[in-house]
């Protein structure tokens, strides 16, 4: 990638303010205490998702986007028409998806660079995975599709957002898909298992912590991204952070199953509200 | 390389049969070769050769600075490199996005403090630490890199000497070590509960583990599990493609237990290893 030397790009080793603030190991510690205590900063119940808004043809350039949001978290993700594969040269039978997953510069506590780093392309591949089972790819051979998705603020669960949102912009630009794609996060703390973390959530459940005072081992932590054709019951992505056993992993897989089922409705719900929309706009015409 | 209709089908049957094209059963792994100790500039390394997959890994040490949030943690940093030599597919930039794969998934299976303490690399908190590059070179690819590699790296760590510190002096802001000059004079690293991948591919209606490229080819999806002392570390999907959510909890199952046997053969085998070949007539 050709380093952009238009921009600025702010002093090379810069350090977050926030470390200095004051805040001490106990401090962090009885964060993690109330979590496995099933009490959330939020009030929410463990089990309990943020409410979600969801709107679709908000990018009037794009043949399809959405706007994603659940409380702090926002992002756009807007799909653009098949254009052949560049500097290809044998022919693919199947379609591609070209994901860029993208935390904007100002929507994480410490500034993000213009350039994607290793946990951004990270996540475009798990996208990319997540979504390619979703999309009839033959349909489009030797062309790729794009999905582009920008992060404006992250509050936690930014990834499965980003695929919610990217099979309803999949739909909405008219790409062939098998089914509505849907996704959600679960963050395990200790026995705790919160459905849809926001950000303090997500680093609390990385730090792995003794079972109690007295003992030495340490107890299960960890975060887990599970994406969903709902109607076929296939699950197209699973990715797993942390320390967990097979038994935490089997509950946890049940959770996430109900989870993304919720919000089918409303990925179904907006898709019809932008058809509706449209068929009323053509007839008015 | 690429195969016709009748090549998978013949494929599929044998998986069907629990008798694969190389006579294994599906649960089965191709036999494997460990060498550690064969690259005379790093501070560890290993090769494996896993029936047609081979890896040579090297663990090179140099200092650092922690980083701010992570003041008394040392750090470590996976690379993988595809040679042209494995596939001519990854000539040039082709086998970036493998390479960012697996070193991804690498990183993301030692991120747990419960599977690779990053602390014991610590020198002197906030000014000082180890800094482990693993550099991982794929010299030929037979299907199931995952594991090989994983296997590759936890011989090469477990082989790792870390040179001792005698002593370290705070000279205003200047830090000075002083590290023992006998090269024998080495720390280990704790690396028993360090993660192993294994790769589970779903052929049919079936799953198997330690898929060759063939396999791999008429898998319809595939399951990276690393697994730590009988705890998954990462699990993730490799290759597009869904799975039912029985056969996923099923291939959670699969991997857990393989994992877990492949761990104790690999630790098993590391013990053996006499510590060092003494060469030489002064020693």
């Amino acid at each position: 990638m050709p380093t952009d030397n238009k921009r600025i790009a702010g002093p090379e080793d810069s350090i977050s303010y926030r470390l200095f603030k004051e805040t001490s190991n106990e401090s962090v510690l009885s964060k993690i205490n109330n979590l496995k205590n099933n009490i959330r900063s939020d009030g929410r119940k463990t089990n309990e998702q943020r409410k979600i808004f969801l709107k679709c043809g908000v990018v009037s350039q794009a043949k399809g986007s959405a706007y994603f949001e659940v409380d702090n978290t926002k992002l756009i993700v807007s799909v653009y028409d098949p254009r052949e594969i560049p500097k290809k040269t044998d022919y693919s039978l199947k379609g591609e998806l070209f994901c860029i997953f993208k935390y904007a510069p100002f929507s994480c506590p410490n500034r993000r660079g213009h350039q994607q780093d290793a946990e951004e392309k990270q996540h475009s591949a798990i996208m990319k995975r997540a979504l390619e089972s979703a999309v009839c790819r033959h349909e489009f051979p030797n062309f790729q599709v794009d999905v582009y998705v920008l992060v404006l603020e992250n509050d936690g669960s930014a990834l499965s957002g980003a695929i919610t949102a990217a099979g309803i912009a999949l739909a909405q630009a008219g790409i062939p898909m098998y089914d509505t794609i849907t996704s959600a996060t679960l963050a395990i703390q200790g026995s705790t298992k919160l459905l849809d973390p926001t950000l303090e959530e997500e680093a609390l459940c990385t730090i792995a912590t003794h079972k109690s005072d007295t003992e030495t081992g340490y107890d299960s932590h960890g975060i887990i991204v599970l994406a969903i054709l709902s109607t076929h019951e296939q699950i197209s992505e699973f990715y797993q952070l942390g320390n967990l056993n097979l038994d935490t992993l089997n509950e946890s897989i049940s959770i996430l199953m109900n989870a993304t089922k919720e919000i089918v409705p409303l990925v179904e719900k907006c898709l019809v509200d932008y058809v509706n929309k449209t068929f009323k706009a053509n007839g008015q015409s | 390389m690429n195969l016709c209709e009748a090549e998978k089908t013949f494929i599929l049957h044998g998986v069907e049969e629990n008798f694969r094209v190389d006579g294994r059963e599906r649960s089965q792994y191709r036999p494997m070769e460990l060498e550690t100790n064969v690259v005379a500039h790093a501070f560890g390394s290993s090769r494996l050769r896993l029936a047609n997959t081979d890896v040579l890994v090297a663990v090179k040490i140099e200092t650092d600075v922690p980083s701010v949030d992570q003041p008394d943690e040392g750090k470590i940093e996976f690379f993988v490199d595809c040679s042209a030599n494995a596939t001519p597919d990854f000539e040039g930039r082709g086998g970036e996005e493998l390479a960012t794969e697996i070193a991804n998934s690498l990183t993301s299976a030692y991120r747990s403090t419960k599977a690779f303490n990053l602390s014991k690399l610590c020198i002197l908190k906030g000014r000082k630490c180890w800094k482990l590059y693993v550099d991982i070179l794929l010299l030929e690819c037979g299907g199931n890199l995952y594991d090989a590699v994983s296997l590759a790296v936890k011989a090469a760590l477990w082989n790792t000497d870390i040179p001792r510190v005698l002593a370290v002096n705070l000279d205003g802001n200047n830090v000075e070590m002083e590290v023992s000059d006998n090269i024998h004079e080495c720390v280990k690293l704790d690396i028993v509960p360090a993660p192993v991948m294994v790769t589970i591919s779903k052929i049919g209606e079936q799953c198997v583990v330690d898929p060759s490229a063939a396999e791999e080819q008429c898998a319809t999806a595939s399951m990276v599990v690393a697994v730590s002392q009988d705890r998954f570390t990462t699990v993730l999907q490799s290759g597009s493609g869904s799975l039912h959510p029985s056969t996923l909890r099923e291939s959670l199952k699969l991997g857990l237990e393989i994992g877990s046997k492949l761990d104790q053969a690999l630790i098993e085998v590391l013990k053996q290893k006499p510590a060092k070949k003494q060469i030489g007539f002064l020693m």
